[in-house]
């Protein structure tokens, strides 16, 4: 497993660089909280027909920065996306709350908060 | 002006046993678009495996995600567990998890097929196909102790031996089933209402597959070169005789035939499992807590299930991340539909072989 860290600003030119649909495997978004404030946030890849091949690029974010989506180059992604949107508390880009929540829900159960 | 008209399907329908709603907008008998809701039965079983359960524990609660692939569910976390542990287990604990595993995948292929059938108005096959699974059920049960929620695996290997009385009685019963199977290829291939009807209907692309990032039978009917069996080293699935399926018409027939030809590999892979089961234990004592962060992944009957654990050295952990095979296809799923008649928009969804119980979790 290949863990790369990437500045929020520079994930969306990052992931066009690296994915190729034919060769890379989107895998999912994942969200990890790492205190009250910041959440890691993680876009997981696998190579196709590769042993064991995975890769992790992540970006650590305050809770209030809006996150890039990626939809356009990978239309798969839009399901984690609004699962992050729901279960973190965060601002993905074009991605609305309500996949798992109701849409005015106030909760965020994975996120650092207690909220 | 073209008149478009709203269309739901489910939560409650009597050709959809899960709790989704699918809205399509109609234009005259098409689908024009797709909207999905999945959230009806959210459990929040990632919080409680890192809130209310131990680590050695959170394995037993995973396995509830889902009643259809419970093993896969917890060999996941526990590989993952194992692998934070840096710990090693027998061959013949990994041998006996690949018999669970493969068990899984038959009767969860056999419940998909029937419900096509039934889809199909073709009741008595329907009929037939589930009592049949009963033999994999009655296996499970002789295996594990239990027919659905069975907790065989455990952090260092599994709980229970195979007897040689039960190890005969397994193979006299895939041998039946494998019968059965090549009954339901003949079927499937001939009669009318489970082909022809079948053929260039819900069709993904291979091109697509690639788009949506397509997984398990639906990507492998579509030419995708796609099984984490085929990715991964954990558990030995080449020596045991794992072979890839793959079709290209990527329709509900063409997903169909990848799930009857990967019955007939899995019974192999079964007989293999017995015929050449190492002796040794089956449980291997696994010390410390674990530290660290790790990305597992199996093949589920619905394709790639993936676990990401984190642990802190504490026995409390800190993420369990659990991206089910249903969840990942949603997009490819509404992009199916798109084009079709809404007449086969139940056919079409019970192709795909929804778990939304995974997809819930």
């Amino acid at each position: 497993m290949q863990k790369i860290k990437v500045s929020l600003e520079n994930i969306r030119a990052k992931i066009e660089d690296f994915y190729d649909e034919r060769e890379w495997h989107f895998i999912t978004l994942n969200g990890v909280a790492l205190s009250e404030e910041k959440t890691e946030v993680q876009w997981i890849f696998s190579k196709y027909e590769s042993l064991d091949d995975v890769v992790i690029y992540y970006a650590e974010i305050e809770q209030n920065e809006v996150v890039p989506s990626i939809v356009d180059m990978i239309p798969s992604a839009i399901i984690s996306q609004r699962e992050l949107v729901d279960m973190f508390g965060i601002e993905v880009e074009g991605s609305e709350k309500g996949l798992y929540l109701d849409k005015d829900s106030l909760q965020m159960p994975l996120s650092g908060c207690s909220l | 002006m073209k008149k478009t008209i709203n269309i739901p399907l489910g939560s409650q329908h009597i050709s959809l046993l899960e709790p989704v709603r699918f809205r399509f907008e109609c234009e005259n008998e098409k689908i024009v678009a797709v909207d999905s809701d999945v959230g009806f039965v959210h459990r929040g079983i990632e919080r409680a495996c890192t809130t209310k359960f131990k680590f050695d524990g959170v394995g037993y609660v995973v396995a509830r995600v889902c009643g259809l692939c419970a093993i896969t569910h917890s060999l996941s976390y526990t590989a993952g567990i194992e692998k934070l542990l840096d710990a090693e287990i027998t061959l013949k604990a990994k041998y006996l998890r690949v018999l669970l595993l493969e068990l899984d995948r038959i009767h969860s292929h056999m419940l998909c097929l029937s419900h096509t059938c039934e889809n199909a108005g073709f009741e008595a096959m329907f009929m037939r196909i589930m009592g049949d699974r009963e033999l994999i059920m009655e296996i499970q049960e002789l295996l594990t102790g239990n027919r659905v929620q069975f907790d065989f695996i455990s952090i260092g290997g599994v709980n229970r031996d195979l007897s040689p009385e039960v190890a005969k009685i397994i193979l006299e019963r895939l041998k039946i089933v494998r019968e059965k199977t090549l009954g339901y290829m003949d079927e499937f291939k001939n009669n009318w209402s489970l082909s022809l009807k079948f053929k260039g209907i819900g069709t993904l692309s291979l091109e697509e597959a690639y788009r949506f990032n397509a997984i398990g039978p639906l990507a492998r009917a579509s030419g995708l070169k796609i099984d984490v069996r085929n990715e991964i080293d954990y558990l030995p699935f080449s020596e045991i005789g794992f072979v890839m399926q793959t079709q290209s018409g990527g329709d509900i027939n063409s997903r169909n035939i990848v799930r009857l030809n990967e019955i007939i590999n899995s019974i192999e892979m079964c007989e293999n499992v017995i015929n050449g089961l190492p002796e040794g234990e089956i449980f291997t004592k696994i010390k410390g807590k674990p530290k660290g962060e790790v990305v597992v992944r199996f093949e589920a009957p619905r394709g790639e299930l993936m676990y990401y654990i984190k642990g802190n050295g504490k026995p409390i952990l800190e993420r369990v991340r659990i991206k089910t095979p249903t969840f990942a296809c949603i997009p490819a799923f509404s992009h199916i539909f798109v084009g079709q008649n809404y007449a086969d928009a139940p056919a079409i969804l019970a192709s795909f072989d929804p778990c939304l119980s995974c997809t819930a979790k």
